[in-house]
């Protein structure tokens, strides 16, 4: 006794046969030939596989390249953009932390009338620099200027040996 | 590409050598865009999608493992992209189902017109129907139809067993046959 396929069971294959991944046995082969509707389902699905490999691939547009680099460093430009914003953001809340802890421990030992004290004897001492140094500034100008214009023409000598 | 090529690509790409992602998108692009514009219909649409693809493939190449190929990875942000895609559609409520019961769009008799006329149309009506299909399915057809994707790549890009895929295209294509049934002469 041969086992006879029903059409349903037929239909289940027809897709893998007609694209050529199931070859059928001689019991659907036989049901095929008697059957005209699983023939016509068979020959339908031969039709549209055949017009799936057909379908055109459609091509990339020509600038397809290009628009999407731009894309990309346009993407990564924003995204440094944030990094950035966050980086200065955690820098500028860590600098504030640390001046505000500093001002607090200043305040609770005392120290803070150390610093003044320390601020006045630096400017105090910065002014008292000023004042001497100020008439021999012409002199000190001229030495720097000669030692540039030395150095100069030691980097265009060594420059040009090469 | 060759998997040694496909590896040395991926390392100039990391070390951000000049040229070499522009030459991964250069050598990937048709294969994405392809896949893509079968996937949605209006090209503009297909291309910002394409572009979004190669976008997650830069971002995310630092991270690639090379456990699977170059290629299936992108094809898995194609199909991932896609998804995500059809979910936006859903969300703004865009009318993307073309119905095949359009008036402007029904087969004359085939006997009356000419048969290359009848073949264009016919493969309009096959877009149509391709875009009333789910959207696993649509990516499937438009995978499995392209020069050089084969089974095993669709099953790796989609994270299903290579069963389910065949089982799934053909249960896409019996859906096409019953939509355009009558038409396939």
């Amino acid at each position: 006794m041969t086992f006879e396929p029903t059409c349903a069971a037929v239909a289940d294959l027809i897709e893998a046969i007609a694209a050529g991944e199931l070859p059928p046995d001689a019991a659907i082969t036989a049901h095929l030939s008697a059957c005209a509707a699983c023939r016509a389902a068979l020959d339908r699905a031969r039709r549209l596989d055949q017009l799936l490999r057909d379908r055109v691939a459609p091509a990339a547009p020509p600038q397809f390249t290009s628009r999407t680099m731009q894309r990309i460093r346009r993407a990564r430009w924003r995204r440094e953009q944030v990094i950035d914003w966050v980086f200065n953001t955690a820098m500028i809340a860590a600098a504030l932390l640390v001046a505000t802890g500093v001002w607090i421990a200043l305040r609770n030992t005392g120290l803070s009338s150390i610093g003044r004290d320390v601020l006045e004897v630096f400017t105090s001492g910065m002014a008292a620099t000023a004042q001497k140094v100020t008439p021999s500034l012409p002199l000190y100008a001229g030495a720097t200027g000669l030692l540039a214009v030395a150095l100069g023409l030691w980097w265009w000598a060594s420059d040009a040996a090469l | 590409m060759e998997p040694v090529h496909e590896r040395e690509l991926v390392a100039r790409c990391r070390r951000e050598e000049p040229g070499a992602f522009e030459e991964l998108v250069d050598h990937f692009k048709h294969l994405v865009f392809a896949l893509i514009a079968r996937t949605i219909a209006d090209r503009s649409r297909a291309e910002d999608v394409a572009q979004e693809v190669f976008l997650r493939v830069h971002r995310g190449l630092p991270y690639f493992r090379g456990e699977a190929r170059l290629s299936t990875w992108i094809y898995r942000i194609v199909v991932n992209v896609c998804s995500q895609e059809r979910t936006v559609d859903h969300a703004r409520g865009a009318a993307t189902n073309v119905s095949l019961d359009d008036p402007d769009s029904r087969v004359r008799a085939p006997s009356t017109v000419d048969r290359r006329f009848t073949d264009l149309e016919l493969r309009d009506r096959l877009e149509k129907a391709i875009q009333q299909l789910p959207s696993q399915y649509r990516i499937l057809i438009a995978g499995h139809y392209l020069q050089g994707l084969q089974y095993e790549d669709l099953a790796d890009a989609m994270n299903l067993p290579l069963g389910t895929v065949k089982t799934q295209l053909h249960r896409a294509k019996r859906r096409l046959r019953e939509l355009l049934e009558g038409e396939l002469r």
